[in-house]
């Protein structure tokens, strides 16, 4: 699916010249006249970014961005506003923005930001895919598995593993081996990798 | 003196002086040649007004002028002014026969007569003197109308008695140079002081109309004093009547010509009155010459002086409600662009979002050229987009520059519903900025107000920005301001304008300072936008007042009355 960037302005005279400036510039573009427009109309599945105004009528861009912090739906926002208050600069940057463009900015600075924002959606989106993957895998263990495998990841021998669990090493050697096998991981390394990319994602970031 | 000519030289030299201009090194000639001049003539026009056969001269002048002279020179410059009045003292005088000695007698007396009144007025007033103010004027009448002859008239008359020219006794001689002088110092001194104090420009720059109505006034003054002084009575009783006649010419100079108007306007009640007198018409012919001429001098001088104050006073009110005036539209205009400084951040934005439009329209037709994929319909759209946004940028600088402008008041017809459109034009970018909804409740139709178009958007601006401060407080998407114009119905096409917040309102204890200058809830606010507002609405005869339920909001409204007879 090709990424796209959800342009959102209250100006539409802003919005249509935004519009064509990143079409000429080979990027898929859709338009939104309010924040409220973008929420009801956007597909949070499509993969993308958001450039939008801080300061518009009803919802405004901070708003919207944190709705959709709270959202599954984490697409990188770029602020552009008429003002360069370093107040609401600094807030949006806080709240985890890619870039905040005062107008009128420079396309090539637009174009950096976009791109930047769509790497940054790309990866958070293949970390997603890789990170179900795992969680799928992880599911198919034991408990017992489960148990032997956060002390594995933990750095504890065998010998320890067995005791803590009150079980025999070799018993802990078979648990392993199987949970190795259900992971289809070969090495510790790319078990402890694993683990940490499942690690329960941050909470989303505080609102000023 | 001495102290005198300190406190002049201390009067900065180089300073312009109603057309003279003294510097440092500052030549006497011009001046003093004038006095010259001045005297020769004035004495020609005192023997002139000489009642025969007795000769005694109703008005004698020359001492008028050089107390005129003194009084608009620098202490400094008096001795000159005084020598150049000796050749034409002379020159007059020995024409008419008179022995050296008393020829001299008299240019003694008449200078002191001079330098006892400019002396009096200089120690009170510093030059120049003015006659702009009531005190002003009244230091001049008392030491240069009547303490200058009153004094040298005893010299005078000493010196005559001394010398032993003519046969008239001390206390005549006293009683007659006195009366005379003091009509010549009414007449002559305060013409020259006024005439020298216009201001060349400000004449050039007044209309047609103003000289049409100047000639006019002296027109039917002349005629006036023609028809009173100058023709043959028929019957005495009429006279205390016909004495009032030339008196609404001028209470005319003295309210729409001021001080300089009305002296002009004494000056010809003076001359026709003696020329009428000493031709034997006029209702002071008939006694005496002695009686004639003090009955005809007590009569002018008594008619000069209330008039001349008159004109003094109403000068200087004039000049008062100008400065306050002045002062007014200073102060409106500074709180206009404190205002416009508050909101220069969403005039940043309003002006942002066509520029960003431009460039980036721009920039995108760019490579759709180098591209080659530029489609002519395409580029004909972004042409239209940047020239619509050109102009846009274009209109919200308009706006600025008239409200950022200081100027005169202009009343005009006006569209109240398009002065709220401008109004909220130019707040759009705050508004939006502070999440603020407009809620616009305009009527359809309106009867169009007359006002200033600058000073009512201020006030607008000020109702606006109040309620957008008041709201800050609450939830954002509460934040609604209410716009509602209506005609008031009771007042015949009065148009009602009403901003609604949804702000914590105010209290009445609150609403009684609210619109007293320098009172505010603002942690920045100066305190003046409420009580320059409520100015500005009563200058347009409208009025303008707040209404709260507390905790629930505040409403301000302004009346407006239609406009009058069109």
């Amino acid at each position: 699916m090709r990424a796209c960037v959800s342009v959102i302005d209250d100006d539409a005279l802003v919005l249509r010249s935004l519009d064509r400036l990143l079409q000429s510039r080979g990027f898929e573009v859709h338009t939104y006249s309010s924040a409220q427009a973008f929420l009801e109309q956007h597909d949070a599945s499509t993969p993308g970014c958001i450039v939008m105004d801080l300061s518009m009528p009803g919802l405004s861009g901070l708003e919207l961005q944190q709705a959709l912090a709270h959202s599954a739906d984490r697409r990188p926002v770029v602020f552009i506003s008429g003002r360069s208050s370093v107040e609401a600069s600094v807030r949006a940057m806080k709240a985890g923005a890619v870039d905040f463009l005062t107008k009128p900015f420079d396309e090539a600075d637009l174009v950096a930001a976009v791109s930047a924002a769509l790497e940054k959606d790309r990866a958070s989106r293949e970390g997603l895919a890789e990170r179900s993957a795992i969680n799928l895998r992880l599911s198919t263990l034991t408990p017992r598995e489960r148990d032997v495998l956060s002390r594995v990841v933990a750095g504890k021998l065998n010998k320890q593993i067995a005791a803590e669990l009150g079980t025999a090493e070799k018993t802990v050697k078979v648990h392993r081996a199987r949970m190795m096998r259900k992971m289809q991981f070969d090495s510790l390394a790319e078990l402890v990798r694993a683990w940490t990319v499942t690690q329960p994602l941050p909470p989303a970031p505080p609102q000023a | 003196m001495d102290s005198h000519s300190a406190s002049s030289a201390g009067a900065s030299p180089g300073l312009t002086h109603a057309g003279w201009q003294f510097s440092p090194r500052a030549t006497w000639a011009a001046p003093a040649l004038l006095v010259a001049v001045g005297y020769y003539l004035a004495a020609r026009i005192g023997f002139a007004f000489t009642l025969q056969p007795y000769p005694i001269s109703t008005l004698w002048p020359p001492n008028a002028l050089l107390l005129a002279a003194l009084l608009l020179a620098p202490t400094r410059a008096w001795w000159w002014l005084l020598a150049a009045a000796l050749p034409a003292h002379l020159l007059v005088e020995l024409q008419s026969g008179v022995p050296v000695v008393m020829v001299l007698g008299w240019y003694i007396s008449n200078c002191s007569e001079a330098l006892i009144g400019a002396g009096l007025v200089r120690a009170f007033v510093p030059w120049p003197l003015r006659l702009d103010s009531l005190r002003n004027a009244g230091i001049f009448l008392f030491g240069g109308a009547l303490a200058g002859p009153l004094v040298s008239s005893f010299l005078d008359a000493a010196l005559v008695s001394l010398i032993g020219w003519g046969e008239r006794g001390y206390w005549d001689l006293v009683g007659t140079r006195i009366f005379s002088n003091t009509l010549a110092a009414l007449t002559v001194a305060p013409l020259i002081l006024t005439l020298a104090s216009i201001e060349i420009p400000r004449l050039r720059a007044a209309r047609t109309v103003r000289f049409a109505e100047a000639a006019a006034l002296f027109a039917g003054l002349a005629a006036t004093c023609l028809v009173v002084f100058d023709l043959p009575q028929f019957s005495n009783h009429t006279a205390p009547a016909l004495f009032y006649a030339p008196l609404p010419f001028l209470v005319w100079a003295a309210l729409r010509f001021g001080p300089a108007g009305t002296a002009s306007a004494i000056a010809v009640m003076v001359v026709a009155t003696i020329f009428g007198t000493v031709n034997g018409l006029g209702p002071f012919a008939g006694s005496t010459p002695q009686e004639t001429a003090r009955e005809m001098q007590l009569f002018l001088s008594a008619v000069a002086v209330p008039m001349l104050l008159l004109a003094v006073v109403l000068h200087d009110r004039a000049r008062v409600e100008l400065d306050a005036r002045e002062q007014r539209l200073q102060l409106t205009h500074l709180s206009r662009v404190a205002m416009l400084g508050e909101l220069s951040g969403g005039i940043a934005h309003e002006l942002n979002q066509p520029l960003t439009a431009i460039l980036s329209n721009a920039q995108a037709a760019q490579h759709l050229i180098a591209n080659k994929s530029a489609d002519p319909e395409i580029l004909v759209e972004i042409l239209r987009d940047i020239i619509a946004a050109d102009q846009r940028a274009g209109e919200v600088i308009r706006r600025l520059r008239t409200l950022f402008k200081r100027g005169e008041t202009q009343f005009q017809p006006l569209d109240v519903n398009e002065l709220v459109h401008e109004v909220l034009g130019i707040v759009h970018g705050d508004l939006v900025t502070r999440s603020v909804e407009i809620v616009p409740e305009l009527a359809a139709t309106l009867t169009r107000i007359h006002g200033d178009r600058v000073e009512l958007e201020q006030v607008m601006l000020n109702l606006v920005i109040n309620a957008c401060d008041a709201m800050a407080g609450i939830a954002p998407e509460q934040r609604r301001l209410t716009v509602r114009t209506r005609k008031v119905d009771v007042e015949d096409g009065a148009v009602q304008i009403s901003f609604s917040d949804c702000g914590p309102g105010f209290t009445p204890d609150q609403y009684a300072k609210l619109f007293e200058p320098f009172y505010t809830t603002k942690p920045r606010g100066l305190g003046l936008g409420l009580s320059i507002s409520r100015a500005i609405i009563r200058a347009h005869h409208g009025r303008l007042w707040g209404s709260s339920t507390p905790g629930k909001g505040a409403s301000f409204h302004i009346v407006l009355p239609a406009p009058r007879g069109r």
